[in-house]
């Protein structure tokens, strides 16, 4: 069990309060800049500007290098760090569904991660920026966070499930 | 305009910064590390300091397992703590005064045909996001963590993003002919 800065009487109070002020302070530097991963992509693909791009590429190495940093102060903290010297090549950090083998995970990695980037492209921005063209007064933005909104208890209630059924029914279980 | 202050320069140079994409992609990836720092002991996982779908997921499946007294899944951090992470509430604060201040707020409405097909794209992102174990952000979280499948996943994003474009333009020339 990993082991942060704040003991967890504090830190149960701090989660709600830390994740506001850190969305917020995201929230305007994305207005501001346009920050968006899947239009960095369309417009390197498109005119070859990286202008977009260089933010989601920066945000990867800024991520290492502040996981690196929080690391080496906080080696508690970062339990883990780096996850698949740890843990095996093909193991996703947990948050995906449980108890499945290599195969299932690459193949739940790839297929959604093709699906999402197709998605997003057609309607205009990958998740954050449909959540600041919300905040900007754009309504159809609004209904693309109010189906991820609907989703989450659908996906929790049933699709989980079936995805940890379907690829154990492949024989691609752990 | 030429800067005639060493204070002026500054304030320029700051300008330019915060509106550049780079320097926000610095500033989650640095926050994130600190967040997980700071929070880690209310509950896992790791790499978790900042994504749109798993967030909105801990505050949708939360607020209603408050209310509701049921008991949909999320992650353990959102589970131990008073409320859910509230990141997605942040974000639409952060960019609702962002766009008030700067005057970029302006009212876009759609047809009933793009609401109901951003829906149904805002639903299936979400399910889709989540089957991998996270959005484009904790993607690239856990690439810089060290986990060679947010990699896969960002690699056939790209991939998936070229061949959306290429729908798109492929359309645009069948509508114009």
């Amino acid at each position: 069990m990993a082991t942060g800065v704040l003991p967890m009487e504090i830190a149960v109070y701090a989660v709600p309060a830390v994740t506001l002020l850190l969305g917020i302070l995201i929230g305007y530097l994305a207005q501001r800049s346009g920050f968006c991963s899947i239009g960095g992509f369309r417009d390197y693909f498109l005119f070859r500007h990286t202008r977009i791009l260089s933010g989601y590429l920066a945000l990867i190495v800024f991520a290492f290098l502040g996981y690196l940093l929080f690391w080496i102060l906080t080696p508690a903290a970062m339990e883990h760090f780096f996850w698949a010297l740890t843990s095996g090549p093909f193991i996703p950090v947990p948050g995906a569904p449980a108890g499945l083998g290599p195969a299932a995970y690459i193949l739940l990695a790839v297929i959604p991660g093709f699906l999402v980037g197709f998605i997003c492209v057609l309607l205009g921005g990958c998740p954050i920026r449909q959540a600041v063209m919300t905040s900007e007064g754009n309504i159809r933005a609004a209904f693309f966070l109010l189906g991820m909104a609907v989703a989450s208890p659908v996906f929790a209630a049933f699709v989980s499930g079936w995805i940890v059924l379907l690829m154990k029914s492949l024989g691609l279980g752990a | 305009m030429v800067p005639c202050s060493i204070h002026d320069t500054v304030r320029r140079h700051a300008f330019l910064l915060v509106r550049h994409p780079a320097f926000l992609g610095a500033v989650i990836g640095i926050l994130a590390a600190l967040s997980q720092s700071l929070l880690i002991s209310a509950g896992g996982p790791e790499a978790y300091g900042f994504c749109v779908a798993c967030h909105t997921r801990d505050l949708v499946n939360g607020v209603t397992n408050i209310l509701a007294g049921s008991s949909l899944a999320l992650a353990p951090i959102s589970k131990n703590a008073v409320l859910p992470v509230m990141s997605v509430v942040g974000v639409l604060i952060g960019a609702y005064v962002s766009a008030r201040v700067n005057r970029e707020h302006a009212v876009k409405k759609g047809s009933f045909r793009d609401y109901l097909l951003y829906f149904l794209g805002g639903f299936l992102v979400l399910i889709l996001a989540m089957v991998f174990g996270g959005c484009p952000y904790r993607a690239a979280l856990r690439t810089g963590y060290g986990d060679i499948i947010a990699l896969l996943f960002i690699v056939a994003m790209a991939l998936g993003v070229v061949a959306g474009t290429v729908f798109m333009l492929k359309r645009a020339e069948r509508e114009e002919a």
